[in-house]
C-alpha cells in the first residue's frame, strides 16, 4: 500500500478565539460557493450570474429579503426544534414529520372551531394544536428513548415517513375532514377566517416571523438561566455526574424531546395560520423540518445564533428556488449548495477546535510527539 | 385468489431485499468499523443516476454498476474524511451527505427525467429448473445480482467472524484503542471500510435503478430505503447472515401494497399499506430494544465516536 510521507497533527485548542468562530463558518461558506462555482462551470452554467441572480432573489430586493424572513419564520422553528434537542445529544432529525403533523394538527383546529373566536385567541389556539400534535408525534421514540434506550434517530425518522403517507391520505382520499368538499380535484379544507393571519402590505411575511423570534429567544433563557436548562447542560456534559447529582435523565430526555417535537409542529402551524390556510401536500417535497437540522448545525446548536443562521439560509433557500424562474438553471444546485455548505462547515469545525498542522512521517521525533 | 400474483409477489420481495441487503451490507462494514454513515439514502440515489447515465451513454449494464458502486465509494470518502479525519459530528456528516446526494442527484437526473432504463439486467435463466412451480420463478427467476448479494452476506459472515482482517474490523468499532495499541491505524481501517460499506451501497443503488426501477423518479427512486437498510442493520444485530432474513422479510411488506392492490383487496386504506413498512421496522426496533441492550444487540461499542489517541 502507499505509504504517504505525510501526517495530519491535530492539537486541541485551549480555547478557541473569537474571530475563529466567525471567520470559520464564513470560509466554510465561501469554500462551498467556490466549490458550487466549479460545479457549475463543469456542467456549463455560469457561476457569476448564478449567485448574483441568487443574491438578488435571497436578499437584495424587497421580495427577496421579506420571502427570506418568511422562510426563516418555518425554519427558524425547525432549526430551534433540532437544536434543543442535539444539544442533548438527542438526535431528533425527524422534525420533517413532526412539522407535518404540526400541518394537521393546526388545520384540524382551524376547520373544527369554525368561525366562533377571535383571530387573537383563535390563532393561539391554532399554534398550540400544531405543537400538541408535533409533539404527540414524537411521543412514542421518546418514550421508548427514555425507558429502552430506542435509537432515536432511526425511530424518528421512520415517523417522518408514516406522516408524509398521513398528508397524503388526509388530502387524498374523498370526504376526508382535511380535504376540501367544494372541488374535484384533491386539495385542502380552508381554515375559518379567524383562524388566518395577514400578511404585511405586499409582503407575504406573516406576524409569526416575530412569534418565531419570541420563541428562540424564551428558549435562548430557559437553556441559560433556568434549572431545567441546567439539568440538560449537566446531562448533556456528562451523564454520569448528572446521574450521581441525582438528575433523572429519562424525564429530561422526554421533556427535551417532547419540546422539540413542539417547536417542529408549531413551524407546520404556522404555515396554517400564514401562507397556506390550509393543508398544502406539497410540503411533503419541501424538506423544511431536514433544513432545520442544517440551520441547527450551522449555528452550532447555540439557540441565540439560529436567528442569524435559519436567515441566512433561508435566503440561500428562496434565492436558488428563484434560480429556475430567473435563469435555467436547475433548481436542484439550490439543495445541493446547502449540503455542500454544511460539509463545508462541518469540515471547518475542525480548524476551530483544533490547531491542524502537516508534518513529515519520517522525523520520528515529531511523529512521536505529535501523537 | 391468483396464485400466481403471490407467487410474483415473493420474487419481487426477493428483488426488493437485494438493495437492502447491500445497502444494510454497506451500513454494517461501515459501522463495524465504529463509524455510523446516516448518508446511505443519498449515496443510494446519487449512486442509482450515475449508473443510469452511465449505462444509458455506453449501453453497458456492467459498467453502469461499476460507476455505480465507484460513486458509492466517493461519497462516502467524504463522510469518512469528515468523520475520522476532521472528527465531526457523524450524525449531522451524514445528515449533509443525505441533502448533497439527494441535490447532485436530481441536478444530474435532470436529463434523465421521462428517460427509461433501456439497458436492463436480465434474470439468469436456469432452464427447466425455473419451471418448476412456485420455487422456480422465486429460487431460479432472480438475475445474477441477487444471487451475489445473497452471497456476499454468507462471505461477509465468514469474513467477520472467522478471518483475521474481520477480527481487526471489529476490534476497531468496539475497542479502538487496543486496536491502536496492536499496532495498526484505526483511522485507516476506518476509512476503508467506510468507502467499502460506501460501494456496496453504491452497487444496490445502481441495481435498483438498472433491474428494478422503469426510469429515473428522483427520491421516489428510492422512496427512503436507505433508511430502512440503516433500521435493518439494527435489527439483525450487526450481523450479516440475520440482514438476509430482515431484508427479505422488509421486502414482502414493501411488496404487499402492490400485491393487495392487484388482488383489489381494498378494505384496507392504501395508505396504511404505504407505511406498513416503516411501521413494521419501528416495531422491530422498539421490540429489540431492551434498557441498556445497545451491546447485547451487537452495537459496535465505539460506534458513532471519533478516535483520538491521546482523548482515550
Amino acid at each position: 500500500m502507499l505509504r504517504i510521507p505525510f501526517r495530519v497533527v491535530f492539537e486541541q485548542r485551549g480555547e478557541t478565539a473569537r474571530r475563529l468562530s466567525l471567520l470559520v463558518p464564513l470560509a466554510s461558506v465561501l469554500a462551498a460557493l467556490f466549490f458550487g462555482a466549479l460545479f457549475l462551470l463543469a456542467t456549463g452554467y455560469s457561476p457569476i450570474d448564478t449567485y448574483i441572480n441568487m443574491f438578488r432573489d435571497g436578499f437584495a430586493s424587497f421580495n427577496g429579503i421579506t420571502d427570506t424572513l418568511a422562510l426563516s419564520t418555518v425554519l427558524i422553528c425547525t432549526g430551534i426544534s433540532a437544536a434543543f434537542a442535539f444539544q442533548m445529544n438527542l438526535y431528533n432529525i425527524g422534525g420533517e414529520g413532526q412539522l407535518y403533523l404540526g400541518l394537521i394538527g393546526g388545520a384540524w383546529a382551524g376547520i373544527a372551531l369554525g368561525d366562533h373566536l377571535p383571530t387573537l385567541l383563535m390563532v393561539p389556539v391554532v399554534l398550540l394544536c400544531g405543537a400538541f400534535a408535533g409533539a404527540a408525534w414524537i411521543f412514542v421514540p421518546a418514550f421508548v428513548r427514555s425507558r429502552l434506550g430506542t435509537s432515536e434517530i432511526v425511530s424518528t425518522l421512520l415517523l417522518t415517513y408514516i406522516g408524509a403517507s398521513l398528508i397524503k391520505h388526509v388530502i387524498y382520499t374523498p370526504g376526508s375532514f382535511f380535504r376540501n368538499p367544494n372541488t374535484s380535484f384533491p386539495q385542502g379544507r380552508l381554515v375559518a377566517d379567524s383562524a388566518s393571519l395577514d400578511s404585511f402590505g405586499s409582503s407575504r411575511l406573516y406576524p409569526t416571523f416575530f412569534v418565531a423570534l419570541v420563541i428562540a429567544g424564551a428558549l435562548y433563557w430557559v437553556v441559560k438561566r433556568t434549572e431545567f436548562g441546567y439539568r440538560i447542560n449537566v446531562i448533556a456534559d456528562s451523564p454520569k455526574a448528572a446521574y450521581y447529582a441525582g438528575i433523572h435523565a429519562n424525564r429530561t430526555t422526554m421533556w427535551v424531546m417532547l419540546i422539540s417535537g413542539a417547536l417542529s409542529g408549531l413551524a407546520g402551524a404556522m404555515l396554517i395560520v400564514g401562507p397556506y390556510g390550509k393543508i398544502e401536500p406539497s410540503i411533503i417535497t419541501l424538506g423544511y423540518g431536514y433544513a432545520g437540522i442544517v440551520v441547527a448545525a450551522l449555528a452550532r446548536n447555540n439557540l441565540g445564533l439560529i436567528i442569524v443562521s435559519g436567515i441566512l439560509f433561508s435566503g440561500l433557500k428562496v434565492g436558488g428556488n428563484n434560480l429556475q424562474v430567473t435563469t435555467d438553471t436547475p433548481i436542484h444546485i439550490g439543495v445541493m449548495l446547502q449540503g455542500a455548505i454544511l460539509l463545508f462547515a462541518l469540515g471547518g469545525e475542525a480548524f476551530r477546535r483544533y490547531h491542524i498542522h502537516v508534518v513529515r512521517v519520517h522525523d520520528v521525533s515529531t511523529k512521536k510527539v505529535a501523537a | 385468489m391468483n396464485e400466481n400474483i403471490w407467487i410474483l409477489m415473493s420474487g419481487d420481495a426477493i428483488a426488493i431485499a437485494t438493495t437492502l441487503i447491500l445497502a444494510a451490507l454497506g451500513a454494517l462494514f461501515t459501522e463495524r468499523s465504529g463509524v455510523l454513515n446516516l448518508g446511505i439514502e443519498g449515496i443510494l440515489l446519487t449512486s442509482a443516476i450515475s449508473s443510469f447515465l452511465a449505462a444509458d451513454a455506453s449501453g453497458s449494464v456492467w459498467l453502469g454498476l461499476i460507476v455505480g458502486s465507484l460513486i458509492g465509494a466517493l461519497l462516502a470518502s467524504i463522510h469518512a474524511v469528515l468523520s475520522v479525519v476532521f472528527r465531526a459530528n457523524q450524525i449531522v456528516a451524514g445528515l449533509a451527505l443525505v441533502i448533497f446526494g439527494t441535490g447532485l442527484a436530481n441536478f444530474l437526473g435532470k436529463p434523465a427525467e421521462g428517460k427509461t432504463v433501456t439497458t436492463v439486467i436480465k434474470p439468469i435463466s436456469f432452464g427447466p429448473l425455473s419451471d418448476i412451480p412456485v420455487i422456480g420463478p422465486i429460487v431460479f427467476g432472480q438475475d445474477i445480482i441477487t444471487y451475489l448479494a445473497i452471497a456476499l452476506a454468507i462471505v461477509a459472515s465468514r469474513y467477520l467472524f472467522s478471518t483475521r482482517p474481520g477480527l481487526e474490523l471489529r476490534a476497531t468499532g468496539d475497542d479502538p484503542a487496543t486496536v491502536d495499541a496492536q499496532g495498526l491505524s484505526v483511522a485507516r481501517i476506518r476509512i476503508r471500510y467506510t468507502m467499502i460499506g460506501g460501494s456496496l451501497v453504491g452497487l444496490g443503488g445502481s441495481w435498483l435503478m438498472l433491474a428494478q426501477s422503469a426510469g429515473w423518479h428522483q427520491a421516489a427512486t428510492t422512496n427512503g430505503l436507505g433508511w430502512i437498510a440503516l433500521a435493518l442493520v439494527v435489527f439483525a444485530g450487526w450481523r450479516p447472515m440475520r440482514i438476509i432474513f430482515g431484508a427479505v422479510l422488509f421486502g414482502f411488506t414493501l411488496q404487499l401494497p402492490f400485491t393487495l392492490q392487484a388482488e383489489q383487496i381494498t378494505f384496507i386504506p392504501s395508505a396504511f399499506l404505504e407505511m406498513l413498512p416503516y411501521l413494521a421496522t419501528l416495531i422491530a426496533l422498539i421490540a429489540l430494544s431492551r434498557p441498556g441492550s445497545r451491546n447485547l444487540l451487537g452495537a459496535p461499542r465505539a460506534l458513532g465516536t471519533p478516535f483520538v489517541r491521546d482523548e482515550r
